[in-house]
């Protein structure tokens, strides 16, 4: 028996070597990495050398990741990250200097390079997060039937896992923003957006929230997320949504 | 002999019939207007004057005429007599034959300081009617032909308008960016005072035309701010937690009625702007919002949803107890306004298609008349000064306009589209100086 122990306690020992020298893939900072340099491609001639050397850190931290050097890849990606950041802020801070011949021209004539775009769809693997427990779970949309303020019996789990969250977090403050369809007069439908917003933080509030916690703000219809003029697009529109204060 | 009588007598009725008609000038039945056939002839462009300038006024006195629904303004292409002939040399028979009851015809002289000579003949009867002489800055010829245009409709329809001299505020909307804009009221002459890309909303006069009140979620709460026309300054007029939205100017030009939600939901208040001083006026569990306050002060217009749905009522301002519904059909029923004469309220519904329409309550007979129909979606309609034209948003053509209409509905025109959606217009009050 105790043999067997001591088997084990080599086994964990040694599978917790072997994670820590692997470790996982820097996946936050390669995203991070790779939309900063994205975000300073227009300092891409202002700033060429910076730039370039951007690129080839980069591309190491991409080669350490095939490699499975995680730690390396990390270090690198965070390398990029700065310098890509730098490059953005001199492109912002001149634009007049950072404007190509192309851009001053307007949208000029082809000048025969082929622009190549991946469009493939973004990665959906990425599951939202409904836990409770996790700091960073994503929060769901409330809908609402024309004219109604009652939140639609089936959005109420929404409202309870969002009350479950910020028990678990008490240190957070919630904003919730009422919207309304396109349908009805403008400041109406800020008086419906407000009821929506108000009905959401009552359930919060009768869950057990501190009414502190919740502020609400409503944007009537001014702020669609589909600006189609139909019943689906209405549905989709009128809704509360939780925003983190801070 | 008996037969030959007759029709002496019938040919007699006919002529009398006919100068009665000519008499009464514009005839409106049933709310149908008998066309009265008006000739613009092109100004005659003398001395130096700018050619421009002059097609500018004579398309100014068409429009403002065109509105009114009471005038069915000619084809200019079918004229026969030049613009050039004189005053006293017109050829009423040329006017007669391309089917005109009425004529105005004019010159410009001069480039920076004008002289404008306007005229109106009366064409069955051969005779001049009214003819006057403006001589002003050039950046006034159209206030100018504004004016002889409004003694035109006061003689042919006895009505005295004034929406010409006015101006119109709104919103306009492109993608998230919003602009707070005022135009002359046929849409000319844009100006923008602001704009953001955290909303503008419910642009409204203050009562002496000087400011607008709007609100914008600027500070990211719905706050009332004022725009000082003369000093293009912006003020925090209210910014209490939740909206503050739909201010309506009391004739005091001190006081407003705005709708807040500070104490938990939409309800109407009056503010005092230069006391601060705040009275809650409605008290109720539902929506109570958009006021609009009658022209002598002693009574305001909302929507409340205490029925279950938007409906609009009417509320005494010194006895708040006195509140009577003035809507019964439909069940969506918003946006309404008090006209400055005080005798009528527009407001915008959704009729049985579920499509947006305007209407009008007249208060003293409580009928209730259609302005718009299966023209797209119209909302937030606005009385000029006048009480004679209503301006209002339209998409019936696409994205959304300014149009105007008359109060019978009879002729409806865009006067405004810009680059983006055009939202919420406002007419201002009457022009003071």
């Amino acid at each position: 028996m105790k043999q067997f122990f001591n088997f084990c306690a080599v086994a964990v020992f040694l599978f917790t070597m072997l994670c820590s020298c692997a470790g996982n893939p820097p996946k936050d900072e390669r995203e991070l990495a790779e939309k900063a340099f994205a975000d300073a491609e227009g300092g891409k001639d202002c700033d060429r050398e910076n730039y370039l050397a951007a690129e080839e850190l980069l591309n190491q931290a991409r080669a350490e990741i095939n490699n499975k050097n995680y730690d390396k890849a990390k270090e690198l990606f965070k390398a990029v990250k700065e310098k890509s950041d730098a490059i953005a802020k001199y492109y912002r801070e001149h634009p007049d200097e950072c404007m190509t011949e192309k851009d001053k021209k307007g949208n000029g004539e082809d000048d025969g390079k082929i622009k190549e775009e991946d469009t493939t769809s973004a990665d959906s693997s990425a599951e939202p997060s409904l836990d409770p427990k996790n700091p960073d779970m994503d929060f769901q949309v409330v809908h609402f039937e024309y004219n109604q303020y009652a939140i639609l019996e089936e959005d109420l789990q929404k409202v309870e896992l969002m009350a479950q969250w910020m028990m678990n977090f008490p240190e957070r403050v919630v904003r919730i923003e009422g919207h309304a369809d396109e349908r009805g007069s403008n400041d109406y439908n800020l008086s419906l957006g407000e009821k929506r917003a108000l009905e959401v933080k009552n359930k919060l509030i009768q869950a057990g929230i501190d009414a502190a916690r919740i502020k609400i703000v409503s944007y009537g219809e001014e702020l669609p997320i589909d600006p189609a003029s139909n019943e689906e697009a209405w549905f989709k529109n009128r809704r509360a949504e939780f925003k983190r204060e801070n | 002999m008996s037969v030959h009588f007759r029709l002496i007598t019938m040919i007699t009725v006919v002529f009398a019939c006919l100068n009665l008609f000519a008499q009464l000038q514009v005839e409106v039945k049933d709310g149908a207007v008998a066309e009265y056939n008006m000739a613009v002839s092109p100004l005659a462009v003398l001395d130096g004057a700018d050619a421009a300038r002059a097609a500018e006024i004579s398309s100014a006195v068409e429009k403002v005429l065109d509105i009114t629904g009471y005038f069915k303004i000619l084809d200019k292409r079918s004229f026969l007599e030049k613009p050039e002939t004189a005053f006293n040399a017109v050829n009423f028979k040329s006017w007669l034959d391309v089917g005109a009851n009425g004529l105005i015809k004019g010159t410009l002289k001069g480039k920076d300081d004008i002289e404008l000579e306007l005229a109106f003949f009366d064409v069955a009867k051969g005779k001049e009617v009214i003819k006057k002489k403006y001589s002003a800055k050039a950046s006034l010829a159209k206030k100018s032909a504004y004016r002889f245009a409004s003694e035109v409709i006061k003689l042919l329809t006895g009505e005295e308008m004034n929406f010409m001299f006015s101006k119109i505020t709104f919103v306009e909307k492109k993608g998230d960016k919003y602009a707070l804009v005022v135009t002359n009221f046929d849409g000319s002459g844009r100006k923008e005072l602001y704009s953001t890309s955290k909303t503008i909303l419910l642009p409204e006069w203050s009562a002496d035309g000087q400011k607008i009140f709007f609100t914008s979620h600027e500070k990211n709460n719905p706050n009332l701010y004022s725009y000082d026309l003369k000093s293009s300054q912006i003020k925090t007029v209210s910014a209490y937690e939740g909206l503050n939205v739909s201010a309506s100017a009391y004739p005091d030009n001190k006081t407003i009625a705005l709708c807040l939600s500070k104490d938990g939901n939409s309800e109407i208040y009056s503010l005092d702007t230069t006391t601060n001083e705040l009275k809650r006026l409605t008290v109720n569990s539902e929506t109570d919002t958009a006021p609009s306050v009658s022209p002598n002060g002693q009574e305001v217009v909302f929507v409340s949803s205490r029925s279950g749905n938007p409906q609009i009522y009417r509320m005494s301002l010194s006895d708040l107890n006195k509140v009577e519904r003035l809507t019964e059909q439909g069940n969506y029923n918003q946006d309404p306004e008090y006209s400055p004469d005080g005798k009528k309220v527009a407001f915008s519904g959704r009729d049985e298609k579920y499509q947006f329409d305007l209407f009008i309550i007249d208060l003293a007979s409580r009928q209730i008349s259609r302005i718009t129909q299966n023209q797209g979606k119209n909302e937030s309609p606005t009385f000029s000064p006048d009480s004679k034209i209503i301006g209002f948003s339209s998409n019936r053509s696409g994205k959304s306009k300014l149009f105007l209409s008359n109060v019978s509905g009879s002729r409806q025109i865009a006067v405004y589209s810009g680059e983006g959606e055009v939202l919420m217009p406002s007419w201002s009050p009457a022009e003071t100086n």
